[in-house]
């Protein structure tokens, strides 16, 4: 016998038993069985193979039988979706049977079954559901509507079950009403299948008093989603929501509370109504307050959004957030935060005696927040900022630890927003110098240190007792005791001479953190090249800070409201943030009226103008860092005198800070491969230009525009506008599955000498996407948008074209392949990355034209190992002529032909935006369709795909 | 002696006759259950599984399975085969076409092991249909007459208008009678 045997079935087993006793014929019997193979399913055994047997005991009269076969097909119909077509016609039975509870159960059952192939048989039996004599069928269906549209929408929509669903919006029963504006709700989310319009909230609204208090919170929940016509009827609907506000369940009181926000914002600010409204308001958080713990911290952190949205609500109600010895120490958390939101003038003072008093307590993380928010009461209330810094000195004095070190952080906020009043206490903490152990405590002190420094006679000793242990230092510490040693230099030069250098060659040479060398470097080139402008730079007047640090970004807050009573509102994170992002919703409950959005549409388009003009905001891309020292040394590319002093970099080190350091810090630009040997992030522009440029330095990048800008307008009324050039087609540059509903395509053109990017943005989001801001990342010849995106609102499933005007005045680093682009792309939801090439005619220069002369001496000049070859094929038979007008119209240039036996040989010439120079030499033979193609360039990089362009020209 | 025996078992119902009603889509196999059943036309749509009823027929107690005749279900008859009595194969007479598809599909189900046993009764239905075939024409047409060591029967009935039930399940009480 071969081992074989081991793989035929035995016809023993716990499976093979009960697949006997399921075909038994007594009743009892397969009713025990099928409760076994239940209790098998649960603990986990696979019993998937009873299917058939299972299924077939579904026809009975027993209600207990059918419930735990329903309950087994649920879990097994999937594993056996052949099989599961024996289920449908039990169900197309059980949803006629006379019993109610067997028909509910019937369609309860289908709906959870996920299986493609066999809900379209379930259509029939669901939509008679839908129109039963029993609510309870009726409502189980509507939920039923919800799961199907879940697995197939399409079929929900031919099958008119939306219009049915809409029907039992009107439904006598409330409970009907309820789940079926829950499964609308749901739908939506998805893709809007149905507008709430007037006539639905109004039969929302009728049977809103006589649902089931979950049934409340679903009518409610849709109710946001609805934008009144009119003032009218918002103060409708509040009116005839707002008894809901008095609800025993926290969950009907938010859902209330975010639909009044919502309709509150709809309304004129200083109506009568309104007030009344936020007089209603209040009463139910602050019951809220009362709750268990857990349902107090969901309450607080909404109530975290209310206050920052709108302060007035709750601003009479500050004593019910005041912390109690027993909450648990997340609601005192949170309970600080709103106190801290609320202080104002007239009840600081009662908030600063609770703060003190918390300052006392034992759990140190709350102690620490205490600290905090009286350092945050000072810069909120000015008048109070007094007794503030008094209570915190207080508070300096007990010694202990980690309240001092939390002390001194603050009050570096305070002398912020307050510089030149509480100097006075400078000394005080001067003394605690050496508790200080934690990193950000002794930033701020070393912060303090090198801004008074003028006043504090031994500042130089403090701070060389930091510089000790430098390089034990966090980033933080390092990155402000550079800073601070600075100011000490620039105030007093007598004193620091030393040190100043000292900290300039520990941060510059002993360490690797870029962040600090590159911050080292230019304080360096800034002292050594004008101390009086690193005076200006560098103790120039400081901004005053904010009063508020951390609020949630407007538009983020809005968004949050529209969520109040949901997850999101308490994680303070959209939806998208934490929920699959193929199952988030598409559609937000965000409907704010376009004018009230203003404001934050401002916001938000304000950043990447800062970025365009290549200030350190960029909020993308490029570390802000990087981005800052890029633009310095691209400015010293200008300079003449760059390379001349290109061996005294390590001399400078060692030197005095004189005038010749500037020259040393230079010198690393004209020999950027020995001076930058770790540095590459920052010197990259050298290397583009060593790449790029390669013999040809004397050119600067920076001065085209101007050039090339003129050129246009001569060519351009010339018929040089390029018309006739290539344009390639549109690409997907980024899919709306990847963007949240943004989908853009686009390319790139050369039109009248300049570079436009044509993009199309669609908004494949079911809400309007607005907010759009453009950058790109640093680039093989420093392409740069020089407009920005028109931030202007794209609505639902609208297209919307832009040309956006490029120079290439921008960073350069060299990308392979050079025409590698990256991109980000910002809205008001996100921003996106996506990276694309740009087609290389976009950069051949409109007066690349050379004399002929020129062109065969640079052609003699360029050695032969910077020539290539490639093969083209001249697919369509075109003759020289036609070869060069194509050529021509896509500026390449056409310097000469000559005619050799049966051969024409043309010459062209190419120039990049950074006036590097491609020559090539086509050999047309008439008798074939190939022509060799030869490239030469001082530079091997910039041929690359050149022969890619001329194959694109020919086809 | 025989006799007595049978007739106490008959009394007692010691074992419910398992009966499979199988065929094509449309042939009429729901409608001939509830014929059997209560007696009465129902309206049937498509069966997409199974019905299963208990049938009395003269003290005898039957557990009559009817499967969807669809092709996407006649793959799973085979579930319903074990320890199956006897089989009602029926064919639509009018539907001349799809002869052969009923000829091959009962043949593959003849083949089948658990089914050697059972005793076959085919039904040439829908006789009321003019133009329809023969009761002699489908037991060629279905190649009944090759058949070998199987107890097989064929009648000529008209479910709708209830002809032609009854001498069949006579004939079927009769066999799985003297079967025991």
């Amino acid at each position: 016998m071969t081992d074989s045997k081991y793989f035929t079935t035995t016809k023993k087993g716990e499976i093979f038993e009960l697949k006997n006793e399921l075909n038994s014929d007594k009743k009892e019997k397969k009713k025990e069985a099928v409760k076994k193979v239940i209790a098998s399913m649960t603990v986990g055994k696979d019993v998937s193979a009873l299917f058939p047997d299972v299924v077939n005991c579904m026809q009975t009269d027993n209600v207990e039988l059918k419930k735990l076969v329903y309950l087994y097909l649920m879990n097994y119909a999937k594993s056996q979706p052949d099989l599961a077509i024996m289920a449908v016609n039990t169900f197309v039975k059980d949803c006629e049977d006379p019993n109610p509870l067997i028909r509910a159960l019937a369609v309860r059952t289908m709906g959870c079954i996920r299986v493609e192939k066999i809900t379209e048989y379930l259509c029939d039996p669901l939509r008679r559901c839908m129109k039963d004599e029993d609510p309870y069928v009726r409502k189980t269906a509507a939920v039923c509507v919800a799961k199907l549209h879940d697995m197939n929408p399409a079929l929900v929509k031919e099958q008119g079950f939306v219009e049915l669903l809409n029907d039992l919006l009107s439904d006598a029963n409330p409970m009907v009403v309820a789940n079926a504006v829950a499964a609308l709700t749901e739908m939506n989310e998805q893709q809007t299948v149905i507008e709430v319009n007037s006539q639905m909230v109004n039969k929302l609204l009728t049977a809103l008093n006589e649902c089931t208090e979950w049934g409340q919170v679903f009518i409610l929940d849709a109710l946001a989603g609805y934008t009144p016509r009119d003032e009218r009827e918002t103060q409708n609907i509040c009116e005839r929501i707002s008894p809901r506000l008095a609800h025993a369940n926290a969950a009907v009181v938010l859902s209330t509370v975010k639909v009044l926000m919502k309709l509150i914002d709809m309304m004129p600010a200083d109506s009568d109504f309104i007030t009344q409204l936020t007089k209603k308001l209040a009463p139910p958080m602050v019951t809220l307050l009362s709750a268990e713990p857990e349902i107090q911290y969901v309450a607080l952190r909404n109530i975290n959004l209310i206050v920052q949205k709108r302060p007035d609500i709750l601003k009479q109600e500050m004593k019910v957030f005041f912390v109690k010895y027993n909450d648990p120490i997340y609601v005192k958390m949170e309970k600080l935060d709103i106190m801290i939101r609320l202080a104002q003038q007239n009840n600081i003072a009662q908030v600063l005696s609770e703060l003190k008093e918390y300052a006392t307590e034992v759990d140190v993380d709350f102690v620490r927040k205490s600290v905090r928010a009286i350092g945050r009461c000072a810069i909120k209330v000015e008048a109070s900022s007094e007794r503030c810094v008094q209570t915190l000195l207080e508070l300096i004095q007990t010694k202990v630890n980690y309240v001092v070190q939390e002390a001194v952080v603050v009050i570096k906020d305070i002398f912020r927003k307050y510089p030149n009043r509480y100097e006075s206490i400078i000394s005080a903490l001067c003394e605690n110098l050496d508790t200080l152990d934690e990193p950000e405590a002794r930033a701020s002190m070393i912060w303090i240190i090198g801004e008074y420094a003028e006043r504090i006679d031994n500042a130089d000793e403090l701070l060389e007792s930091f510089v000790e242990g430098f390089h034990d230092e966090n980033t933080q510490v390092q990155l402000q005791l550079l800073t601070a040693v600075v100011k000490l230099f620039l105030k007093r030069p007598g004193v620091a001479q030393a040190l100043v250098q000292r900290v300039l060659s520990l941060a510059t040479q002993d360490s690797d953190n870029p962040d600090l060398r590159d911050r080292g470097f230019i304080y360096w080139r800034l002292l050594s090249a004008d101390p009086a402008a690193a005076k200006n730079v560098v103790l120039t007047e400081k901004p005053l800070i904010s009063e508020e640090t951390d609020l949630l970004e407007p538009s983020l807050l809005e968004q949050l409201v529209c969520h109040i009573g949901t997850l999101a509102s308490v994680y303070h994170k959209p939806p998208s943030a934490f929920i699959d992002p193929a199952k988030a919703p598409l559609r937000q409950i965000n409907p704010i009226p376009a004018a009230k959005f203003g404001s934050s549409l401002l916001d938000t388009s304000s950043t990447p103008n800062a970025a365009r003009n290549g200030s350190a905001a960029a909020p993308t891309v490029i570390p802000s860092q990087d981005q800052v020292i890029a633009d310095l040394l691209s400015l010293d590319l200008n300079a003449p005198a760059a390379s001349a002093n290109t061996g005294a970099f390590g001399g400078a080190m060692s030197g005095t800070t004189s005038m010749g350091g500037l020259d040393d810090l230079l010198g690393l630009g004209g020999d950027p491969m020995p001076a930058a040997p770790t540095n590459s992030a920052s010197y990259n522009p050298f290397d583009g230009l060593g790449g790029l440029g390669g013999a040809a330095p004397a050119a600067p990048p920076s001065q085209q525009p101007a050039s090339i800008g003129g050129l246009a307008e001569i060519f351009g009324s010339g018929g040089f506008g390029g018309s006739s050039g290539i344009t390639y087609p549109k690409e997907l540059w980024l899919d709306a599955s990847k963007a949240m509903g943004m989908q853009v395509e686009g390319t790139f053109v050369r039109r009248g000498g300049k570079i436009f990017m044509e993009m199309t943005i669609t908004n494949r989001a079911m809400q309007a996407i607005s907010g759009f801001a453009l950058q790109f990342n640093k680039n093989s010849f420093g392409l740069i948008p020089v407009e920005q995106v028109n931030p202007a609102p794209i609505l639902p499933n609208q297209s919307q074209n832009y040309t956006i005007a490029c120079d290439t005045t921008g960073a350069v680093q060299v990308t392979t392949p050079l025409t590698n682009l990256q991109v980000a792309i910002k809205n008001d939801i996100n921003a996106f990355y996506f990276a694309t090439t740009v087609p290389l005619l976009a950069y051949f220069r409109e007066d690349g034209q050379m004399e002929k002369r020129e062109f065969l001496e640079e052609w003699k000049s360029i050695p032969e190992q910077n020539e290539q070859q490639f093969t083209l094929q001249n697919t369509h038979n075109m003759n020289a002529d036609a070869i060069c007008t194509k050529l021509q119209q896509n500026n390449i240039h056409t310097v000469a032909r000559r005619q050799v036996d049966n051969q024409q040989l043309l010459y062209h010439s190419v120039k990049y935006t950074n006036n590097l120079n491609v020559l090539s030499e086509l050999k047309v033979n008439s008798q074939t369709t190939s022509i060799t193609l030869s490239l030469k360039s001082k530079n091997l990089m910039a041929i690359a795909n050149i022969n890619e362009v001329f194959q694109a020209l020919l086809n | 002696m025989g006799g007595v025996m049978s007739y106490f078992r008959g009394l007692f119902g010691a074992r419910e006759m398992r009966i499979l009603i199988l065929g094509l889509d449309g042939a009429g196999k729901t409608t001939i259950l509830y014929r059997l059943q209560v007696g009465e036309v129902v309206t049937t749509i498509p069966t997409i599984g199974f019905n299963v009823e208990q049938v009395e027929y003269k003290n005898l107690k039957f557990q009559v399975w009817d499967l969807g005749g669809q092709t996407s279900i006649r793959p799973y008859w085979r579930c319903y085969y074990a320890n199956t009595d006897a089989i009602i194969y029926v064919v639509d007479s009018a539907d001349r076409d799809r002869v052969g598809i009923s000829r091959q599909e009962l043949a593959t189900m003849l083949q089948e092991d658990e089914l050697q046993g059972a005793v076959l009764a085919v039904l040439a239905n829908k006789q009321d249909i003019a133009g329809c075939l023969t009761e002699t024409e489908v037991y060629k047409a279905l190649g009944l007459d090759a058949l070998r060591n199987r107890t097989i029967q064929i009648f000529k009935t008209s479910a709708s208008k209830g002809e032609g039930l009854d001498p069949a399940m006579d004939w079927l009480a009769n066999q799985l009678q003297q079967k025991k």
